[in-house]
């Protein structure tokens, strides 16, 4: 009978310390995640979560996040759609930021929300007469020009085109010196786009001394944003809901250029595309955004963007962006440059949960968010996919590693690695 | 608490938007206008503040008055149209508006920083609330207090004179014009309000969301504009608040984990409504209901007192 008490003394025992230490080992870090997964452009979304699930997933079988006491913690995610769309945008960064279980937020999806969303924010940490949201945001999608500096909450992970269109006519000039002339338009009404175009692409192949096929453009000095409302009236421009090209192809056309600039998300890129393949127009070289750089592309028109070359951050071309890359396609989205940065920005995350010692206290929420952000504001450097990522922290950017694509036989291929 | 704050200002604010409609609605005119006027209030209030560091109050009104001073011009020769060919001039000119705003650039150096509409980059950092501390509660406050009072003016508009010749004019204006009614007034008067109280949710929308651009004011916000009282109901204000509670409430917000199909909901909801309740949610009949069963309570309220 002694025996026998001992034996359910023992075994009480051992399940209650294996109830404790479950508990320890069920410790959760949450990070929240939303953008665009409803209207057009919900494979952003979609995409980016497929990516945000297999980042968190390879984080949990290397043990986890390691907290301040040495412990291990399970790392969790949601993902809210938010459309693309500003209140909504607002209404999900509210909501994690009241709600107190995430750590951190990732997204949203498009720049126009992202620059409402980021506005709502604390615009410098420690204003006491600033009431914006505190919360840290590392974004993965939204590229447009300058939004991370809108709060010092809000940190990108998003690519630098300045640089990357920069070095892109840099080597088209070297590489191709029979090369002279451009023409090109973008979808207006896309800040992203329309921006990029008229204010880094063009001013980038004029530094290179590529000059305009039909005459020289007003203020165009190669500088960046130099004469970019006469760049967009000399272009053949179109919006980002148009489905008819041919007037915009035609000018393209004629332009007789040798290099043809189409800088437009994939959708439209995909419509002018065709449109110049139905015109038989067919250019010596043809430039893209590098938001077209993506899946969108090849599956819309593949063999109209044949020969299409853009500067990307991400390119399965290291071991680690080929598995995400396969990852992000068996959690049914695809991983391109928007996507596969939230790989990294989970792994940043990982990395500054450690650096700062979060404990994970539910209590605690609201200073170790504030840790987070002070611990991504001191990051210079951290890995990418790629290779080596570049903080330029008083603006909460990036500069991140680039490779050259080239559409070819249907799927984007590597044709220079400048890094 | 910050969230359902949040959710507390958007409501506010489609309300107002839903309210402008409904006080054209009332005269039977079907306007997509109302989001050009949306439109010019948070375009104008949000200059006035960003770049002239107007108090809050004084760009609110101006805003608003500006939005009703262009509701009045169009209201001329829009509603010399009725039917299908208003919706198309009214969508004519909220077109126009969303472009204007498209290719305006001001860019002002103020502080050290320059600020203003940035033609497609869009209008930033109107971030009046937040800079000047306030706080979540008297920002929702604000709406709600502009809400009420939109309400309560519609309410008293209902209860006199006035009142009944909107709805003359939109149940026969035939039999209103025979009774000496002056259409045109009354069309222009109705179209000039609702300006005025889209103008001034304009500008509470720029101010809340902190950034406006074209895409904002597309054809999606003035279906929603009218949608809200019509699904509502045009018997009462209380109609269009409570669509405006459902439809951002809980079909957007609530069921925003079913992504694409909350859309879908929105239209299956209006299909709905159009053929079970022509008259909307809260018609003739269930306001009379709701108004006996108040009146029994208050009579029972006075006998056991």
């Amino acid at each position: 009978m002694k025996k026998f008490t001992k034996k359910i003394i023992v075994s009480a025992v051992s399940a209650l310390l294996l109830t404790s230490g479950a508990a320890v080992a069920e410790t959760e870090i949450n990070i929240a995640g939303w953008g665009a997964k409803s209207g057009p452009l919900r494979s952003f979304g979609i995409n980016s979560e497929a990516v945000m699930s297999a980042a968190v997933a390879r984080v949990n079988e290397m043990g986890g996040v390691k907290l301040a006491d040495g412990s291990m913690a399970k790392l969790t995610y949601n993902y809210s759609d938010s459309a693309c769309n500003a209140e909504q945008a607002i209404a999900v960064a509210r909501k994690e930021a009241a709600e107190g279980k995430s750590l951190i937020g990732i997204g949203p999806t498009c720049s126009g929300a992202a620059a409402a969303m980021f506005g709502v924010f604390q615009k410098q940490v420690d204003d006491t007469g600033d009431t914006g949201l505190q919360y840290p945001i590392l974004t993965d999608t939204a590229v447009r020009n300058g939004l991370a500096k809108i709060s010092q909450w809000t940190f990108r992970n998003t690519p630098n085109e300045p640089e990357m269109y920069d070095r892109l006519w840099a080597w088209i000039a070297e590489n191709n010196p029979d090369l002279k002339t451009i023409y090109g338009g973008t979808e207006t009404d896309q800040g992203h786009s329309n921006g990029t175009y008229s204010k880094v692409i063009v001013q980038a192949a004029t530094r290179h001394g590529f000059t305009w096929a039909t005459g020289d453009i007003e203020g165009l000095t190669g500088d960046i944003a130099s004469g970019y409302k006469e760049v967009l009236n000399s272009s053949s421009n179109w919006l980002q809901a148009d489905a008819s090209f041919s007037v915009q192809a035609r000018a393209f056309r004629r332009s007789n250029a040798d290099v043809l600039i189409i800088s437009s998300h994939p959708f439209t890129t995909c419509g002018m595309l065709k449109e110049l393949s139905r015109q038989k127009v067919k250019p010596k070289m043809i430039v893209g955004l590098t938001s077209s750089s993506s899946a969108e592309v090849m599956k819309g028109c593949a063999a109209e963007a044949e020969g299409m070359i853009i500067p990307t951050s991400f390119a399965p071309i290291t071991e680690a962006a080929a598995e995400v890359a396969a990852l992000a396609t068996a959690n049914g989205g695809d991983a391109d440059l928007h996507s596969a940065a939230v790989w990294e920005n989970v792994m940043i995350i990982k990395q500054v949960i450690e650096n700062v010692g979060i404990t994970g206290d539910p209590d605690m929420i609201e200073q170790e968010r504030r840790m987070i952000r002070d611990g991504l504001a001191a990051l210079t450097e951290t890995d990418g996919l790629l290779g080596k990522i570049t903080r330029v922290q008083d603006e909460g950017e990036a500069l991140k590693p680039y490779v050259f694509v080239q559409a070819q036989s249907g799927s984007w291929n590597v044709i220079h690695d400048p890094r | 608490m910050t969230y359902l704050l949040g959710i507390l200002q958007t409501i506010g604010v489609h309300t107002l938007l839903g309210l402008s409609a409904y006080l054209l609605l009332l005269t039977g005119q079907l306007s997509l206008a109302q989001v050009g006027f949306f439109a010019i209030g948070a375009y104008v209030s949000g200059i006035l503040t960003v770049i002239f560091s107007w108090n809050i109050f004084a760009a609110l009104a101006l805003g608003s008055l500006m939005a009703g001073f262009f509701a009045f011009l169009v209201g001329f020769p829009a509603l010399r149209v009725k039917g299908l060919m208003l919706v198309v001039a009214t969508i004519s000119f909220s077109e126009i508006v969303r472009l204007f705003f498209f290719n305006l650039s001001w860019r002002v150096n103020v502080n050290g920083v320059e600020v203003g509409p940035d033609s497609t980059q869009g209008f930033r950092e109107i971030r009046y609330f937040a800079a000047n501390g306030w706080e979540q509660i008297h920002i929702v406050g604000l709406i709600w207090f502009v809400v009420m009072v939109v309400m309560l003016a519609l309410w008293w508009l209902d209860q006199v004179r006035a009142g009944a010749v909107l709805r003359a004019v939109g149940t026969d204006e035939l039999a209103a014009q025979s009774s000496g009614i002056n259409l045109t007034m009354v069309k222009v008067a109705a179209m000039t309000g609702g300006g005025v109280i889209a103008g001034i949710g304009g500008g509470l929308f720029a101010h809340s969301t902190t950034y406006v651009d074209h895409h904002t004011f597309v054809i999606l916000l003035a279906t929603f504009a009218v949608s809200y009282p019509i699904i509502g109901g045009l018997r009462s204000v209380i109609g269009t608040l409570l669509a405006v509670i459902f439809i951002q409430g809980f079909i957007i917000e609530g069921l925003r984990f079913m992504g694409d199909y909350r859309n879908l909901i929105f239209g299956l909801l209006i299909i709905l409504v159009m053929n079970m309740r022509p008259q909307g949610l809260l018609d003739g009949h269930l306001v009379a209901d709701i108004r006996k069963l108040l009146s029994k309570l208050t009579k029972g309220g006075k006998a056991d007192a």
